[in-house]
């Protein structure tokens, strides 16, 4: 069967093939599917034109996901900084964490000065077991 | 009594301090008496961590709720179980988790190897420097007995975490992360006392399987978790902290096949250093990532300071182990060279290889936030379809090479030799392949490819097994005296399985949503669902709304299911009861959700059909056995290591 | 609070005892030095190993035959080299093992 010479080790050849190709994987993937969604707050939406990933605090909510209308609702920034809102209009699954001011991640598109979400694609953020400590009544 | 907790942390920090300091000195300088000072040193700190553990525990058993962390985690209606499991919860409770475990393993592990003197004499301060910032950060940064005026009540636990999974998922996994420190610290041990032999690797071998196979199990509990409480239908969401866990288990698996190269072949040996490290970084980066609130998660909330102090720390990690190993690269020479493309090296070569681009697109796809956000000033993000690719790309050949490398020789395998091994599993493959596609699996090429290669690899382990038997006499006996390759096959077997599971719940699932009114039916895959009905009934600390829907295939009545909704009054929350169904006809689940239900009665009901889903947690108890039987200790090869290394030593 | 003092002082004086016994169980030992492995305890290993190796291999290579793995010119070619390998490695120990033996009478 293949007997390499025994002078220079084939390991090396092979590796530095295998690290070659998953690289061409790595780039040729990248360069067709695109480097990732942005992540962007309601500050930012504006100068965005496509697909984004936008998250922020619930301000209001209303209407029902499964309606032929949609759920509304309106995001602010997670930090206080800015006073931009984005409306968004909704259809689709709610997840039960999901109410005014919980922070919430959903993609979609600006189309005409309101958002316009992705069926399903809503998600809210777990209060994490893991963030500082709130004061209690 | 919170005042002794903080003093036995601070004696646990004290204790560690000096290990690494004396031990340090005593190691360079050869001194004997200091050397086994620092040792007990480290053996002492396990009992003032779990001291420190005792007294938090018993506050939540008692619901002492001057303690800051037990009133923010516990309520007085939460059962007995959950609210000691809440240990666990938050961030200064897992903390004292890990440390404690760290601690225990260390004492375990110095216990052990207590004859080997010289080795351990390097291996003490290294364990002392982990668990010395651990308990850094609990004395001083993160403390989980701060005080304050009790309230009347706690704040009680996020619903979705009061469940059984819970009270396993979370030690399973630490027991996993913190088991790869033991491999790093002899590894480092052995390059810091500049031994060329292979005690390190001997001494670490249970201790790297046993780690992998908790932090494998761990997964899978994590998985379904999410599964059957979380219910969107799915058990991996390619979230940060999931992949947090995936990273170094992957590097951990490639370990555990190359360092088999080293201990046959004497090759690999900087490869190996640098997979044992990676993997040790790698946990420690996981638990940096779901405590720091860096990467936008489900799981993760707010930046949190305690980040800064893990970068930290993962730094002063790479960096040690990068130098320490580059400074010895001349002791780690290989004693041959892969004499052959096709041998079982080889394709040990091309899993690790798979393994580790897998791991590190992973970890691309976690930190592509942070990168962009530092370099372009705009946070972008990849999500499932970056993953599935790189899932397909690199977990499909690695899915092949299960099933390939059994079946060539060491060193070198000839043409005949192949194709006499390969015939019987590729035919099994290709008709099974044929099979499928005529009966419309290619719907979905990554899925028909899966599964055939999963009968490639299935056709290649029973043979093994038959051949093996009909070499030895009996299964028993083969596997008696071939403890770690059968054990291996069976783990092999039980990622095959999970491999099949996998592709049949995703890459042929049917999803369907409807409006149903009461009386009203829809069709999925098959069944039918009719909605025929809506119920409340107040539980021990939720009000729990059902719908009654019941399954029918054709005529028969085959399940009546509860989707709905629990309602917590003391945490304010709803939480979503998924209701499935185990169709034994497929190993599959008919899986309900009640998405919504309007006040009029309408019932929101998202169904999905998920062939084989089954087989994932099926394969968990395979994986399980097979890692016993190859973790199982063998008398002679026991006495065998004792008489090697008899001049200073006990055997691992 | 006097209670978790007075455990607490227990359970420092009990950890200092401790790690302070090896000084105190010798005070004034005849060597306080950590053993390393000298070069021929080293080499001793080396051979140790690299005997249990080809041992191994050995083995292993007979059960891939017997299974049919390796084919029988396979076999051939390998085995000799492995048995030659294995043979070495065990004369070369064995004057060690002499050694010892010789070293353990002498003290008796």
């Amino acid at each position: 069967m293949t007997k390499v010479a025994a002078r220079r080790s084939p390991a090396r050849l092979v590796i530095a093939l295998s690290v070659a190709a998953a690289l061409a994987v790595f780039v040729l993937y990248t360069s067709i599917a695109g480097a990732g969604t942005p992540q962007i707050q309601p500050s930012d939406l504006p100068h965005h034109a496509g697909q984004v990933l936008l998250v922020g605090k619930v301000v209001s909510t209303s209407g029902d996901a499964h309606s032929h209308g949609g759920m509304r609702f309106v995001l602010r920034d997670v930090s206080h900084g800015s006073p931009a809102r984005a409306t968004v209009v909704y259809h689709g699954s709610v997840p039960d964490p999901y109410r005014i001011g919980r922070e919430v991640v959903v993609t979609g598109k600006l189309r005409n000065d309101v958002f316009v979400a992705n069926t399903d694609s809503l998600t809210t953020k777990c209060p994490s077991k893991y963030a500082p400590a709130k004061s209690k009544t | 009594m919170p005042a002794l907790g903080r003093a036995a942390l601070l004696l646990s920090f004290g204790l560690v301090l000096y290990a690494l300091v004396a031990g340090s000195y005593a190691a360079w300088r050869r001194r004997r008496r200091l050397a086994l000072s620092a040792q007990n040193a480290l053996l002492a700190s396990f009992l003032t961590t779990a001291i420190a553990a005792g007294i938090l525990w018993a506050a939540l058993a008692r619901r002492d709720f001057s303690f800051v962390y037990v009133s923010q985690h516990i309520s007085h209606s939460l059962p007995l179980g959950y609210a000691l499991s809440a240990f666990w919860g938050g961030q200064e409770g897992s903390l004292l988790l890990w440390l404690l475990i760290l601690s225990g393993y260390a004492a375990l592990a110095v216990w052990l190897n207590r004859g080997t003197r010289e080795l351990m004499a390097w291996v003490v301060p290294v364990l002392a420097g982990v668990a010395g910032f651990f308990a850094f950060m609990l004395c001083f940064v993160s403390s989980p007995f701060d005080t304050a005026p009790a309230p009347a009540d706690g704040a009680g636990m996020v619903p979705s975490l009061q469940n059984p999974y819970m009270l396993a998922h979370p030690p399973l996994l630490y027991l996993g992360y913190v088991g790869l420190t033991i491999p790093f610290a002899f590894a480092m041990g052995a390059l810091l006392s500049r031994r060329t032999d292979e005690r390190w690797i001997v001494a670490t071998r249970r201790w790297t399987l046993t780690a992998w196979t908790f932090l494998g199990v761990g997964q899978l509990l994590g998985a379904h978790w999410a599964y059957v409480e979380i219910g969107w239908g799915g058990y991996y969401a390619w979230d940060p902290v999931e992949n947090a866990a995936l990273m170094p288990w992957l590097a951990a698996t490639a370990f555990l096949h190359s360092v088999m190269i080293q201990e046959k072949r004497g090759m690999l040996k900087v490869w190996n250093m640098v997979l044992v490290a990676l993997a040790f970084c790698l946990s420690i980066f996981g638990t940096f990532l779901t405590r720091s609130g860096v990467v936008s998660s489900i799981h993760s909330f707010s930046q949190s300071p305690i980040g800064g102090w893990f970068l930290g720390f993962i730094v002063v990690c790479v960096v040690f182990s990068v130098a320490l190993i580059y400074l010895r690269l001349p002791i780690l020479r290989a004693r041959t060279k892969l004499e052959s493309l096709v041998s079982r090296e080889a394709t040990f070569l091309y899993n690790n290889l798979l393994l580790v681009a897998f791991c590190l697109t992973i970890l691309w796809g976690v930190t592509y936030p942070l990168l962009t956000q530092a370099l372009r000033g705009e946070t972008r993000s990849v999500s499932k379809p970056y993953y599935d690719f790189f899932l397909h790309s690199f977990g499909l050949p690695l899915l092949l090479l299960m099933g390939i490398g059994p079946l060539v020789a060491w060193r070198r395998a000839s043409v005949r030799a192949l194709s006499r091994m390969f015939l019987i599993p590729f035919g099994v493959a290709a008709a099974t392949g044929v099979a499928l596609v005529a009966a419309g699996f290619g719907s979905s090429p990554p899925g028909l490819l899966a599964y055939t290669f999963s009968a490639f690899v299935l056709a290649s382990i029973v043979l093994e097994f038959v051949r093996g038997r009909r070499a030895t006499g009996s299964v028993v006996r083969l596997i008696g005296r071939n403890r770690r390759r059968y054990g291996g096959y069976l783990v092999h077997a039980a990622i095959v399985l999970l491999a099949i599971g996998i592709a049949g719940s995703s890459s042929y699932q049917t999803v369907r949503e409807h409006a149903l009114r009461q009386g009203q039916s829809m069709e999925i895959a098959g069944y039918t669902l009719t909605y025929n009905g809506l119920g409340s009934k107040q539980e021990a600390n939720a009000l729990a709304t059902r719908a009654t829907v019941d399954v029918s295939r054709g005529h028969s009545h085959v399940a009546t299911l509860h989707p709905g909704k629990n309602t917590y009054p003391v945490e304010k929350t709803t939480s979503n009861e998924v209701s499935i169904y185990h169709d034994p006809r497929n190993l599959g689940d008919v899986f309900l959700i009640a998405d919504q239900i309007d006040p009029n009665g309408t019932l929101y009901l998202k169904a999905l059909v998920k062939p084989l889903v089954n087989l994932i947690w099926a394969a968990g108890f395979l994986f399980v056995f097979g890692a016993l039987v190859a973790l199982w200790p063998d008398a002679v090869e026991q006495r065998r290591l004792a008489e090697r290394y008899a001049s200073g030593a006990v055997a691992a | 609070m006097t209670l978790a003092l007075v455990l607490g002082g227990v359970l420092a004086l009990a950890a200092v005892a401790f790690v302070a016994r090896p000084f105190l169980r010798e005070p004034a030992p005849a060597s306080d030095r950590l053993d390393e492995p000298g070069e021929p305890e080293r080499r001793r290993l080396a051979l140790a190993e690299e005997r249990d190796h080809a041992l191994a291999a050995l083995k292993e290579l007979e059960f891939d035959h017997r299974t049919g793995k390796v084919s029988d010119e396979d076999y051939r070619s390998l085995v000799g080299p492995l048995r030659r390998r294995a043979a070495e490695a065990l004369r070369s120990l064995e004057p060690r093992a002499e050694g010892r033996h010789e070293r353990v009478r002498s003290s008796r």
